[in-house]
């Protein structure tokens, strides 16, 4: 189990650290890092609360939950970005504005679709992460709930064969 | 009214008709199973009323290209060879489909099984019709051929619809076999003949001079796969098997539609066939060994489909030796021959179905005597088999009579050869069906339903009709014949009471088989004797044998590879190592493997690499699993510093994120692993020959890497060029990263690739971990 010190600190964390990977992805068209990077920083930082509070803990959060739609969302997107432009007999992975337009600002940031498509990758990677790492800790815990109820079985009757036996 | 009401294009309506068929019928029959067959049976009318109609309309066809590139067309030709075949889909499969809406829910009942496999069942037998009807119309060679694999595939699964048999999953997939793989040298025969003569189109083909040797040898390719569907001699052993079908199935597909989409591609060759003489030759004694081959093993069987599948192959052979003899009866006899037998041919399937769901027997010696219990039927398959063994005043006796006619023309052999192929059609056809008719009554049979004797009544006096009705079958006959032909083709048929060579032949035809008939005792020994040498040395061991072969071949490798986890990874590094090594060897490399300057500036960078290569081997020192994780960890993470180092940002970071997340990942493989395994392979020592092995492998791919890289580094880079490109056009794309513009939008489609690739891995681990549940 961590100390108190550390799930604090792990908790204060979760939220500066997704700021930052939506920085790195919606700067990313002009600084470093890209969708990819802003991903797995975020499931990073999800993992984090993981390592802090346990997998049973981890398994509740609704962003683990649902992390492993997130991919089908991400790709949909993504294919949605690259493919659309092909109903108006344009080619694939044609971005709007087209080159020499010029794009819509909210301060520095700019609208522009590449930006989208970076975000289905952006929700791919952290979809993959966390889903991944979120199936692997449901699993142990599932386990560690079965050699509980083993353990139950054998104390209240002596000598009867265990029902659901290791796996492996 | 708008003109595509008033006018409809023909060929496009079929077509939609014909696929919409097996959707709609699969669509509602999920929602409705008692729904399935009227579906199946309205669509199937539609699709019938359709050709019916084209008869009547002028010649249809729709012509657009679909992939211009490439030069492939959508094109659709609904022609007079085309509307027979797709007559013949049709209409042979509406009296299929209305057999079957009572056949397949009795079958199904009978191996307990539920009535909502229907849709599949009628699914994939109107998938096929629709394949068939595109097959037929095809005017590009390459929309052909998907529509001549997908009749293969629809039949795969036609074949083995009682999935729960093994013979009948055996059988499937030695069907789509054999008729998959040479339809792999129609595609190769088609290619051939693109490079040749520069188009796809077969009009176009047949109007080009063409008398090239490799002309001729795509046309030979074509013709293996086409006598392969069309069951001949060597490829014929998949047909009997194929008899483990439901009957419906074989009543269609191995009457008048797959066994018949073979000798329809031949005829869609023929014009360019046909300035080939060895292909001929070839036809003609490949068509008489079909018909010997298929005669003779036809009458030593007794289970009722066997006789009647063996009796096919036979059939077909005519078919192709009237090709092979290909003067103006042969052509036209071709053409007639397929119609008139796919006719009679399904009624005496649909007959043994019926005989078997009355008595339960599938062996003739079984059945008999069933002419006074069931006289309906009796007629029905009596008048198809009269039709089938030529009789006068049936559809058949001008099948034989232009067979004959064609054979003559050849010469006096080929006609005594005509004659002997007539007499053993005469003895097997007439062993059937005084078998299952006439003598005592073995099995007391059960009353069945009029859907089931009805078609084969239909089918049977449909013989007799046409027999004196001529005219509508020769209209169709003549304009399927004017394709193969390339010309004008004319029949003259009519019954004439002289001493012309077809009559005699005819006569002597049935002496002899009548001959044959009541003679069996004496030849039935010497059949029998041909039949079990063909099991022993035929086409069916060679393929049963290459068969078992390779899953030897197969099962030994998957040994090898999966005994352990070193062996896999051995599989993959070592012939990745060898085979680049061997290009490194015979790669010319004057320039190559130099040693550069070595400034002071590189000394970071130098050092770094040295701390990475010091990673490296330890990695290889500890055996506790945390250690190695952390120790592979320490490799990733100094090699991201040197990206760093030479100025490359965005690699570094994507490389820190991904050795971290990497190090997460292995840390929960580890929690997944049982604790005992792991401990005992932290102590147990590997053993003495795995270790050297993998000190050989080991060297062999470090060795192959450290040259290849080697070698590339020192040849100066090719040009910058393309990167200055990107650099140039990366504040077009809005940008100033060029490393994600790269990604998102100059080579975006490669990441599309590879994220799909994530998403796949994600599902991949749901599956295993979660069994497939997402949430």
């Amino acid at each position: 189990m961590t100390t108190e010190m550390t799930r604090t600190t792990c908790r204060i964390l979760l939220l500066p650290i997704l700021m930052i990977s939506v920085g790195v992805l919606v700067k990313g068209y002009a600084d470093i890092g890209d969708g990819f990077s802003a991903g797995v920083i975020a499931s990073l930082g999800i993992i984090l609360q993981g390592v802090a509070f346990g997998a049973e803990e981890f398994d509740r959060l609704p962003l683990v939950r649902y992390a492993p739609l997130a991919t089908f969302a991400g790709l949909f997107l993504a294919l949605a970005v690259a493919f659309l432009p092909v109903v108006s007999g344009d080619p694939i992975f044609l971005h709007h504005p087209v080159a020499g337009d010029s794009a819509t600002h909210f301060g520095a940031l700019e609208f522009i679709t590449p930006v989208l498509f970076d975000i289905g990758v952006f929700l791919i990677v952290i979809g993959f992460c966390v889903g991944s790492i979120g199936a692997v800790a449901r699993e142990t815990v599932r386990r560690e709930r079965d050699r509980g109820a083993q353990a139950e079985t054998r104390r209240g009757s002596p000598g009867a064969p265990a029902e659901r036996g290791d796996r492996r | 009214m708008p003109e595509f009401i008033t006018n409809p294009n023909l060929a496009l309506l079929l077509f939609c008709a014909a696929f919409a068929a097996p959707l709609l019928t699969t669509v509602i029959g999920t929602w409705r199973p008692a729904l399935t067959g009227i579906v199946a049976i309205v669509t199937t009318a539609a699709c019938l009323a359709i050709v019916g109609i084209s008869y009547v309309a002028e010649l249809s066809s729709i012509n657009v290209p679909w992939s211009e590139t490439l030069g492939l067309r959508f094109h659709l030709e609904l022609d007079g060879l085309a509307q027979m075949y797709a007559l013949l889909a049709t209409g042979i499969g509406l009296l299929v489909v209305i057999y079957a809406s009572r056949y397949i829910p009795l079958h199904l009942e009978h191996h307990h099984r539920g009535l909502d496999e229907q849709p599949r069942f009628f699914g994939f037998l109107l998938l096929f019709m629709a394949a068939m009807v595109g097959l037929v119309m095809a005017g590009d060679a390459i929309l052909q051929f998907v529509f001549w694999d997908l009749t293969a595939i629809a039949s795969f699964y036609l074949i083995g619809f009682d999935r729960d048999r093994e013979d009948s999953r055996t059988s499937a997939l030695m069907a789509l076999l054999v008729t998959g793989i040479s339809a792999v040298l129609v595609l190769i025969g088609v290619l051939m003949l693109r490079s040749e003569l520069g188009t796809y189109s077969i009009p176009e083909m047949i109007t080009l001079e063409s008398g090239g040797t490799n002309v001729g040898i795509a046309l030979g390719l074509i013709g293996i796969g086409a006598l392969a569907k069309s069951a001949q001699v060597p490829f014929h052993f998949w047909l009997p098997n194929a008899m483990t079908a439901p009957t419906p199935v074989s009543a269609y597909l191995h009457s008048a539609a797959m066994v018949a989409a073979g000798v329809f591609m031949i005829g869609r060759y023929y014009p360019m066939i046909a300035s080939f003489d060895w292909l001929l030759d070839a036809m003609l004694v490949i068509g008489f060994l079909s018909i010997a081959v298929g005669g003779v093993i036809s009458l030593t069987r007794d289970t009722l489909k066997q006789i009647l599948a063996w009796s096919t192959i036979s059939q077909y052979g005519y078919v192709v030796v009237m090709f092979g003899l290909g003067n103006e009866y042969g052509l036209t006899g071709a053409t007639f021959y397929v119609l008139a037998h796919a006719l009679v041919k399904s009624a005496l399937f649909l007959t043994a179905g019926a005989v078997t769901e009355a008595t339960g027997a599938t062996e003739m010696s079984e059945t008999g005597g069933l002419a006074r219990r069931m006289p309906v039927l009796a007629l029905g398959s009596g008048l198809a088999a009269a039709g089938l063994i030529a009789l006068p005043l049936t559809i058949g006796f001008f099948k034989d009579e232009l067979f004959f006619a064609a054979a003559w023309e050849r010469g006096p052999a080929f006609g005594a050869l005509a004659v002997l192929s007539a007499a053993l059609t005469f003895a097997y056809v007439s062993r059937f069906w005084i078998g299952v008719f006439l003598g005592p009554v073995r099995i007391e049979p059960r009353s069945i339903s009029w859907f089931l004797t009805g078609p084969v009544l239909v089918l049977g006096v449909s013989t007799v009709i046409f027999g004196l009705w001529t005219a509508p079958v020769i209209g169709i006959a003549e304009s399927a014949a004017t394709l193969p032909a390339n010309g004008p083709a004319q029949i003259e048929i009519a019954y004439h009471l002289d001493a012309r060579h077809e009559n005699v032949m005819a006569i002597a035809t049935w002496a002899l088989g009548i001959l044959l008939v009541v003679s069996e005792r004496w030849w039935s020994p010497a059949a029998r004797a041909v039949a079990s040498l063909g099991d022993r040395v035929g086409p069916e061991r060679l393929y049963n044998r290459t068969l078992k072969g390779l899953e030897y071949v197969s099962d030994w490798i998957h040994r090898v590879e999966v005994r352990d986890l070193r062996s896999r990874v051995a599989t993959i590094l070592a012939p990745a190592g060898i085979l680049v090594g061997l290009a490194v060897i015979f790669t010319p490399n004057s320039d190559a493997f130099e040693i550069g300057n070595f400034d002071r500036g590189d000394l970071p960078v130098a050092m770094m690499l040295l701390v990475t290569a010091l990673a490296a081997i330890a990695v290889s020192i500890p055996r506790d699993h945390l250690r190695i994780v952390i120790t592979v960890s320490c490799v990733g993470f100094s090699l991201s510093v040197i990206y760093s180092l030479l100025g490359a940002p965005d690699v570094a970071l994507v490389a820190v994120l991904v050795e971290t997340m990497l190090g997460v990942f292995f840390i929960c493989m580890l929690l997944l692993m049982p604790r005992s395994i792991l401990r005992f392979e932290t102590r147990e020592p590997s053993e003495r020959f795995g270790i050297r092995r993998d000190i050989v492998l080991a060297v062999i791919t470090g060795a192959t890497a450290f040259f290849v890289v080697w070698g590339v580094l020192s040849r100066p880079s090719p040009s910058t060029e393309l990167i200055d490109r990107y650099e140039e056009l990366t504040p077009l794309a809005h940008g100033r990263d060029v490393v994600t513009v790269i990604l998102a939008d100059f080579r975006g489609f490669d990441t599309m690739g590879e994220i799909t690739v994530i998403a796949l891995v994600m599902l991949g681990v749901m599956s295993l971990i979660r069994k497939g549940r997402l949430r």
